[in-house]
Formats: structure tokens, C-alpha cells, sequence
């Protein structure tokens, strides 16, 4: 089919993209580790602090800032008062001071602490418990493992009026930070007093709010287009019989069109710098044919498509995320027609073909200025805002590289240009262009966890796909998709079932999920978005179908 | 240690060290089936401006030339760092028969390291890993590579005062799968 005619019969997805959450968010670690709580005399309460902070230095990796230090009596969680508040003193001469790990000797902390005893008693109270609270007190169950360790574990001095000896409390305390304000309430009212910072650890669970709603409200528009050609893509990949119904987009935001330059001149296409499919039946390993060759000589459909057999899958290089990755860095590295790794590595697709040719056709506004100076790019350049970057950078290094990326542009603009040197839609090497830096990438199907990987290596800003495309075998995900079981599904279509294979059934149940987009062990992220399709509840979703890699 | 072993991870060091002459990440590997060396590589990200192109790839390219894939069943891959979750996970759908690496990956590393993708459960049968071989090595090629300043990164971070550290600690991080002594 002709490529122009396959574009305009591109009918663009119809719903919403929500962000995939982080394996942070959907696995919060919950993590409890025993701290000493000791009751010290409130007016030396700084003093106590920095006796134990050059005794016992904090471990920097672990700085538990999200548990209070001190705790008033009115702020010990109700569990705890019967341990802690029980010596009787006024909430005027006494506070409480959090120990937590690593935890030093009790021996040592008792002597660091004997200075800061509570003062004498000024009027001896009864317990701070009314009777009438006696009967809640079974009921707020959480800590109390922890209670009965801290009556356990107390030294023996607490028998003795405690007026010369500090007392250790040991207790239970969260390890990681909360991450909702209803945690840190849950967590203070049954372990120990939690502040609630909504900034400081969200960056490690999640993208940061106003950047992922920045860039969702960015994508939105266009994305239901771009996953219709990625999937036009996968069906042209299919069709030949090179590789299994896998298409990836690649969009430069930067090319998008502004409201004002959205003329009918310009076309939903423009900001898109390459396509490529999956091949994975198109490549002669040790001299024998290819796959695709053994079956028929590319027409039709792969019979191997059916069915997973990893001597006919060729390898993740080939799978379509990965082919769009090197037809970006033949671009970056201008390759020369014929060289060797064009010969590796060939175009498959008429789409591929088209987009290529496109993004070597310099871009609107730079075609007047080619081969006379360079002012009007400048210009234009200086003109669009620098782009953010969300991977590791911060704000400010972010500016920095688009700013040097300019300073190059300008050079190579001063310098008169060249040969297609003015604003080509894929940066080269020497103009600044570096792996698949600050590109979305749209993709039919939930990539492997391999080519998951291979877009944070590269650099990608943000990856979206259905959510029907969900593989068994995917990367992105992080939790399965929570839908209402249908009760009398499938009971008609046993055959079509069994057709597809019994394997796949269990493998989906136990398909892992490892949110890799934004994981925080790794050095790179990449925002991840689901695209799910209007009334999309039933229907297949890809995870049912034959499992292989995408 | 077995000789054998001593002598391809030797090899795939030469290649972290040609890696590391030419501006790349000093990272390099051999494949070897039937005590022969069937293909080899070196980091190629710089060169290539394509990130994906590592060492297991470059190797993995140059034996299909040869031979078919399914050869990599037979076949082990000695690499002087821990895959990545890529690497990993490439080497898993290949279905490698055994991997050996010299030190651990605590920032990407895909065999036990961050993630476990030889072991995990997969459409692809598992790989058995060993790692530690000549780990001080290869951590020294690291050394001697990140002292030096990223040319290629859009901003390279200055690194004048950096000194190139010879000591190690005597642990093994990131090598729970590791069995030092094979």
C-alpha cells in the first residue's frame, strides 16, 4: 500500500493517557526497624541533641527525616502511654527523644543520657490513663507486639523511681518516609509522631506531579494519532512477513507545531522523526537464509507468528524499539549510503523508508536560509523556549545542555551551513545530537524488558503504548490491570481459545511487572504513559495472545 | 580458578581495554562454544550514538554472522562486568547457556545486582551466572575510564581532581550470584 495513503487512513485511537505508576508507588516498601525512646528533661532537650548527634553520627544514606525527633506526652501514640508516660511526670518537665537505628549500646546511651534526666518530681500524678480508656486499649492493636517488647526489654532500673538512670523504651518505627498525609497520620497515631513532606521523597517514587501533568497535557492531544500509526506500522511489519505486529513513533516535542503555526500547510506528521517495525524474521544468521525468507520470500504473514519458538525470533536488536533507536543514530552519525552498518542493519518498510527521506528535508523556516548565513535560524532558535529535560539532570544543567546544544547550532549556522548542516529534524553528531535524547516514543505493544532498558539508555523522555498492547513479557507495567472478572466470558468460544495456545494462560497469571520507567536503582527514567482506549473493558488485550517479546 | 576460565575472561579484558583506548566504556566480552572463541565485542555507544550498543550485542552480532542463533544455547559469554537489565535480559532471550562476569553493576546490573532477569520467571529458560572473575580488573578499567571527562555528554562535568583509587574493599557487592572461586 502507498505510503501517503496509508497516512491519510490513519483514524487516530480514541481515549485517555494516564500515567503508569512507578513500582515504588504500586510496592511501597514497608519497612520497621526497633528504635530507644528515652525520657529526658525538656529544658535540655537541644543539648540533647547534640550530645547524641557527635556521639552517635547519622547515617547519611538512611536520614529518617521523616521521624520526629522529640515527642511531647500529648503526642506519644495512645498504645504507648501506659510504657512511656507511666513515671508520672508534667508535660512541662519531661519530653520524649527517638533513638533510631543504628542503634548504639544501651550501656553507652544511658551514660551519654545521665546528665539530661527528667528533674525531681513536682507533683506526682496518678496514671495519665482514665479507666474509662482501659477497654480501647486492646483494640488499637498495631504496635503492640512493640509495647510488650518495650516492657520487656526496658533496663531493670524502671522498678526504682526513676530520678538517677535514663530508661530505653524500645518501639517500632517506619523506615521509609510516608508517602500520603493519611500514612503519616496512621503511622503517628500508632508508632511515633511522622512528618508528612510531600516534596522532598517523591522525586525517588514518582515523577515529580507537575512535570508528568505537564508533559501528559503535551502529548495528549496528538497521542491517540501516533499509536494509530505505530499500529499502521506493526501491520505493515506483519504483512511483509519481516517481523511479528510491532510498530514503534518517534516524535521530537520540539517540532510540534505552536496553535499559530497550525496551518493547513503543516501536518499531523511533522513533529515525527522516524518509524520503524519489528524484523525479527528479516535476518540471515550464519549464512542460511532468513526466516522470512525459508517461508516464502516475504509474502504474507510469518507462519512462525502463531507460536514462540526462539529459533525463529531473531533478537531483541531487532524488535521495533530497537530498529527506531539505530534509525535515529544512523542519522546522528550521517552514514554514508551502502556502509556497513545500513548493510547490518537495513531499512525494512515503505513507512520507514518515507520518514527517513522526510528528515532529511530541512525544517520549515530553515529552508530560506540554507547556504546564506545563518540569521534567520538563529533567530528562529532563540525564539522557541529550551525544552525541559526530566532524566536525571537538574533544572538547571538541563538549561545548560539545550543552551550548548544552541551555541553549536550557531557555530555551524555561522560557518555558512553546509550541505544539509542547517536545521535537519534529526540533529547530527556535530550539531549537538546525542542518542535519542529529549524524544517521545509511541509503541504498539508494551516493549520487552530489554528494549525497556534500551530506551532509558538512550535517553528517551517519555514512552507511551496501549494498555491493550500489554505484554506477559513486558517492562513498563508495574501492577496488573484491576477490571471486573466477567462471569459467563468465553464460554462460547472455547475453540478460538485453545487455537491460541494453553501455555500463554498461566504465564499471564504470573507475568512479572517491573515498572522499569521510572525505577529509582536506575540512573535513567523515562516517563511512562498508558493510552487507554474509550469504553476499553473488554476485548483482547495482547497479554491473552501468544507471548513473545515486543 | 580453572585455567580456561582464566584465560577467556583475559580475553574479553583485552577487549575492555581496546574499549577503553578508543573513548568507550570499558567494558568487553567473549562468547565461546566449545572452547573456541566464537565472537567477541566492546562497548560501542560513543562511536555508534546509539546507546543500546553493548558489548553482548557487538559479540552476539559478530557470531551470527557464523553460525546460527541457536548455538547460543552451547554457548558461554565471559564479560568483565555484570550485564545490564538489557544485556540481561538479551541474553536471556538468546537462551546463553552460562555467564561470567568480573564485578558487579550496582547502578544497571541485571543478574542480581538491581534485577535477576537469569532467574526470574520468563517465556526463556534461565541462565546459570558466576561472577568475581578478575573483578579488580575489571573495576580498574572502570577507575581509569570515569576519571577521564565524558567529551561525548552534551555538558561534561569537570573531574580535574579526581585520583585514580587502587584499593578495594574486600566484599563483592552486587555479586550474590557470584562463586569467586570456579
Amino acid at each position: 500500500m502507498d505510503v501517503e495513503t496509508i497516512l491519510r487512513g490513519v483514524q487516530p485511537l480514541v481515549g485517555e493517557v494516564v500515567p503508569i505508576r512507578s513500582v515504588q508507588e504500586t510496592r511501597p516498601v514497608e519497612e520497621y526497624a526497633d528504635a530507644y525512646v528515652a525520657e529526658v528533661n525538656v529544658k535540655t532537650a537541644s543539648k540533647v541533641i547534640k550530645a547524641l548527634d557527635s556521639a552517635f553520627p547519622r547515617d547519611s544514606s538512611h536520614p529518617l527525616n521523616h521521624l520526629r525527633r522529640f515527642a511531647k506526652h500529648n503526642q506519644i501514640p495512645e498504645s504507648l502511654r501506659p510504657t512511656l508516660l507511666k513515671e508520672g511526670y508534667l508535660p512541662s518537665q519531661t519530653i520524649f527523644v527517638l533513638i533510631p537505628s543504628p542503634l548504639p549500646a544501651p550501656e553507652a546511651l544511658q551514660t551519654l543520657l545521665a546528665p539530661f534526666v527528667p528533674p525531681p518530681r513536682e507533683t506526682p500524678l496518678p496514671l495519665p490513663q482514665p479507666a474509662t480508656a482501659d477497654p480501647s486499649l486492646p483494640s488499637t492493636s498495631a504496635p503492640a507486639p512493640a509495647a510488650a517488647a518495650a516492657a520487656e526489654t526496658t533496663t531493670p532500673s524502671t522498678t526504682a523511681p526513676a530520678t538517677s538512670t535514663i530508661t530505653l523504651h524500645t518501639i517500632t518505627v517506619p523506615m521509609q518516609p510516608p508517602l500520603t498525609p493519611t500514612q503519616a497520620e496512621h503511622w503517628s497515631s500508632k508508632m511515633w509522631p511522622v512528618v508528612f513532606n510531600p516534596a522532598a521523597p517523591r522525586a525517588l517514587i514518582a515523577p515529580p506531579p507537575q512535570i508528568l501533568s505537564r508533559v501528559r497535557d503535551a502529548i495528549a492531544p496528538k497521542a491517540g494519532r501516533y499509536l494509530a500509526l505505530a499500529q499502521a506500522v506493526a501491520a505493515e511489519a506483519e504483512r511483509s512477513g519481516l517481523g511479528r505486529g510491532v510498530g514503534a513513533v518517534v516524535v521530537d516535542p520540539e517540532l510540534e507545531p505552536t496553535d499559530e503555526e497550525e496551518t493547513e500547510a503543516s501536518s499531523w506528521t511533522d513533529a515525527i522523526v522516524a518509524v520503524a517495525g519489528d524484523g525479527r524474521y528479516s535476518r540471515r544468521e550464519g549464512g542460511q537464509p532468513a526466516p522470512a525468507e525459508i517461508a516464502g520470500g516475504g509474502s504474507g504473514p510469518s507462519p512462525h507468528r502463531g507460536t514462540y519458538d526462539a529459533d525463529w525470533e531473531g533478537g531483541p536488536e531487532l524488535h521495533a524499539l530497537m530498529r527506531a533507536v539505530e534509525l535515529i543514530s544512523s542519522k546522528r552519525r550521517e552514514d554514508k549510503p551502502g556502509s556497513r552498518r545500513q548493510k547490518i542493519r537495513p531499512v525494512l518498510y515503505g513507512l520507514e523508508e518515507y520518514f527517513l527521506q522526510k528528515s532529511e528535508v530541512p525544517l520549515r523556516g530553515a529552508e530560506t536560509v540554507a547556504g546564506a548565513g545563518g540569521a534567520d535560524v538563529e533567530r528562529e532558535d532563540a525564539a522557541a523556549p529550551p525544552p525541559e529535560k526530566y532524566q536525571k539532570t537538574t533544572e538547571t544543567e538541563a538549561h545548560a545542555i539545550h543552551l550548548h546544544h544552541k551555541e553549536v547550532e550557531e557555530q555551524g549556522a555561522e560557518a555558512g551551513g553546509g550541505a544539509g548542516g542547517v536545521g535537519p529534524r534529526i540533529r547530527s553528531r556535530e550539531q549537538g545530537g546525542y542518542l535519542c535524547n529529549d524524544l517521545d516514543v509511541y509503541l504498539s505493544h508494551e516493549p520487552c524488558i530489554c528494549c525497556c532498558m534500551g530506551l532509558l539508555l538512550s535517553r528517551f523522555r517519555a514512552v507511551i503504548f496501549p494498555r491493550r498492547g500489554r505484554m506477559v513479557s513486558g517492562g513498563l507495567a508495574s501492577e496488573p490491570v484491576v477490571k471486573p472478572v466477567p462471569v459467563e466470558a468465553g464460554s462460547d468460544h472455547p475453540v478460538e481459545e485453545e487455537a491460541e495456545g494453553g501455555t500463554e494462560e498461566a504465564s499471564t497469571k504470573n507475568r512479572e511487572y517491573y515498572g522499569l520507567h521510572w525505577r529509582k536503582e536506575l540512573n535513567w527514567r523515562a516517563l511512562g504513559f498508558e493510552f487507554v482506549a474509550a469504553g476499553e473493558s473488554e476485548g483482547a488485550s495482547a497479554e491473552t495472545g501468544v507471548a513473545f517479546h515486543a | 580458578m580453572d585455567s580456561r576460565h582464566a584465560y577467556f575472561m583475559k580475553q574479553a579484558l583485552i577487549m575492555g581495554e581496546k574499549a577503553l583506548e578508543t573513548g568507550e566504556t570499558p567494558v568487553g566480552c567473549v562468547l565461546v562454544y566449545k572452547n573456541e572463541i566464537v565472537g567477541s565485542g566492546m562497548n560501542d555507544t560513543n562511536k555508534s550514538m546509539n546507546g543500546t550498543r553493548h558489548a553482548e550485542f557487538i559479540a552476539i552480532e559478530q557470531m551470527l554472522e557464523n553460525h546460527p542463533r541457536s548455538l547460543l544455547r552451547s554457548t558461554d559469554l565471559y564479560v568483565t562486568v555484570e550485564p545490564c537489565v538489557m544485556c540481561a535480559s538479551a541474553l536471556r532471550q538468546y537462551q546463553i547457556r552460562t555467564v561470567y562476569f568480573g564485578c558487579g553493576n550496582d547502578r544497571f546490573g541485571g543478574t542480581g545486582s538491581i534485577l535477576s532477569l537469569h532467574s526470574d520467571l520468563s517465556i526463556d529458560p534461565p541462565y546459570v551466572v558466576h561472577g568475581g572473575l578478575f573483578r579488580e580488573e575489571a573495576i580498574m578499567l572502570l577507575r581509569r575510564f570515569y576519571i577521564q571527562e565524558n567529551e561525548n555528554a552534551p555538558k561534561p562535568r569537570p573531574k580535574k581532581h579526581r585520583e585514580l583509587k587502587t584499593s578495594f574493599e574486600t566484599s563483592i557487592p552486587g555479586s550474590q550470584a557470584s562463586s569467586p572461586t570456579i
